[in-house]
């Protein structure tokens, strides 16, 4: 068994002898790093709420895609907003990589417990109806983030705060009126004819 | 009396392959049964969907959770101090396209009548903690492996639907994974392949250092 690991630890040696496979860490002056830990913790922490958000989006979209459920234009529909969700994610995470942040402590910013809890909508309406409760609960926790990166007591940090409400904010309150509408529209829709209703709406959506 | 006989003629008529328009013909019949779904024949499952259903959802779960991974790498190679914008592109590549294969897995179920199970996740893929912060030529070993796994996953699935496993014998699949994942795979395993031997070379030697950073800039284009 010993030998067998010289052996091994000999012939690993052999392979790499001369590859130079990792480098010394640069010295760079850290000042210009300003982002205080709570507001970065709070960031890291919504990057999983984003993809959360998405991974709901796409239960939504396979459940839509389902041969007994048959509604392509939901499936299209919700298929997009899990693009946009993980799309969101990687901004924030853009943004962190900017302000010097993620240097260490990245291999777990995204656990793998990413199931979404609902996988069932009894219609269209209800799937929009949680899409809009699901976009709210994600403006109120941006929201939340943005009143810890504004009142950390050593550092306000008005770039973010600026970038959160310009962007992300923006997107959030036009997502939700856009999900609105579609909801309001769908209900007068269905209001008289249900089955019809829900059919034209989808093939309207695709 | 006489109805229900020639009604029941009819069914044995319309035999075992018939079984929606039998649905169909009970339901039509029935005015009572008013709710939706009532037609359970009338599916789109056919072949061994129904057995591979549970493997299917495992490969994409994988598929969308090893995306993230490959975010990850994509990550560390943008921060200021690995700056290798070119080993970032590379892994964010292969994060949107296994993304995107995931999605496809997704929508590729439905279209066989089967459903997607978000819980359904290879064991190993929930265990495993691997540090993803890796050096370059590291991430290229990791990142080639991570994609010779789903290769394999993807080829025991095949096997299973070409029939080498009893009551699995559905070539629509094989063939949707022949043609919209394997070929796809196949070019990105042969590039990464390619990477390590050339990076390996470059890194052996008193130039590594300039190596990596002319590598890196390829890795932009
Ligand atoms: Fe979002």
């Amino acid at each position: 068994m010993k030998a067998f690991v010289v052996i091994f630890t000999l012939s690993f040696a052999c392979v790499f002898a001369n590859l130079q496979c990792e480098h010394k860490k640069p010295n760079i002056p850290t000042d210009w790093i300003d982002m205080g830990n709570p507001c970065v913790v709070k960031v890291r922490n919504h990057v999983m709420e984003e993809l959360k958000a998405s991974m709901q989006y796409m239960a939504m979209a396979a459940h839509f895609s389902r041969d007994d459920v048959n509604r392509p234009g939901f499936a299209e529909l919700f298929f997009k907003a899990a693009r946009e969700e993980r799309d969101h994610a990687i901004k924030l995470i853009h943004y962190l990589l900017m302000r010097g942040e993620l240097t260490s402590d990245v291999s777990n910013m995204i656990t793998k417990n990413l199931a979404p809890n609902v996988t069932n909508w009894a219609s269209g309406a209800t799937a929009l109806r949680d899409a809009l409760v699901l976009e709210s609960s994600v403006t109120k926790k941006i929201r939340g983030l943005i009143i810890v990166c504004e009142s950390d007591p050593s550092f306000n940090d008005y770039h973010l705060v600026d970038y959160l409400t310009g962007d992300f904010l923006t997107e959030q309150y036009e997502g939700q009126r856009d999900l609105a509408g579609k909801l309001s529209n769908l209900e007068k829709l269905m209001d008289k004819h249900g089955a019809l209703g829900e059919f034209l709406f989808d093939k309207k959506l695709a | 009396m006489k109805a229900i006989v020639i009604f029941f003629a009819l069914v044995a008529v319309v035999s075992c392959s018939d079984e929606c328009y039998r649905d169909v013909v009970a339901t039509c019949s029935n005015t009572l049964s008013k709710q939706q779904g009532v037609l359970t024949q009338c599916d789109a499952k056919y072949g061994a969907i129904e057995n591979l259903e549970g493997d299917l959802q495992r490969f994409a779960n994988s598929l969308l959770y090893r995306s993230f991974d490959f975010l990850l790498m994509a990550t560390h190679y943008g921060n200021y101090i690995k700056n290798r914008a070119g080993f970032e592109k590379l892994f964010r590549g292969l994060s949107d396209d296994l993304w995107d294969d995931g999605i496809n897995t997704i929508k590729y179920m439905t279209k066989r009548g089967a459903r997607m199970n978000f819980n359904n996740i290879a064991s190993e893929l929930e265990q495993e903690k691997p540090s993803l912060e890796l050096f370059e030529l590291q991430a290229i070993g990791r990142a080639l492996d991570i994609e010779k796994k789903l290769a394999k996953d993807a080829f025991d699935l095949h096997k299973a639907a070409s029939g080498h496993k009893n009551d699995h014998h559905d070539p629509e699949v094989a063939h949707h994974l022949e043609e919209k994942f394997m070929e796809k795979h196949r070019d990105a395993i042969r590039t990464l392949a390619g990477h390590a031997k050339d990076l390996s070379s470059l890194l052996d030697g008193p130039d590594a250092s300039l190596g990596l950073y002319l590598f890196d800039d390829y890795l932009q284009k």
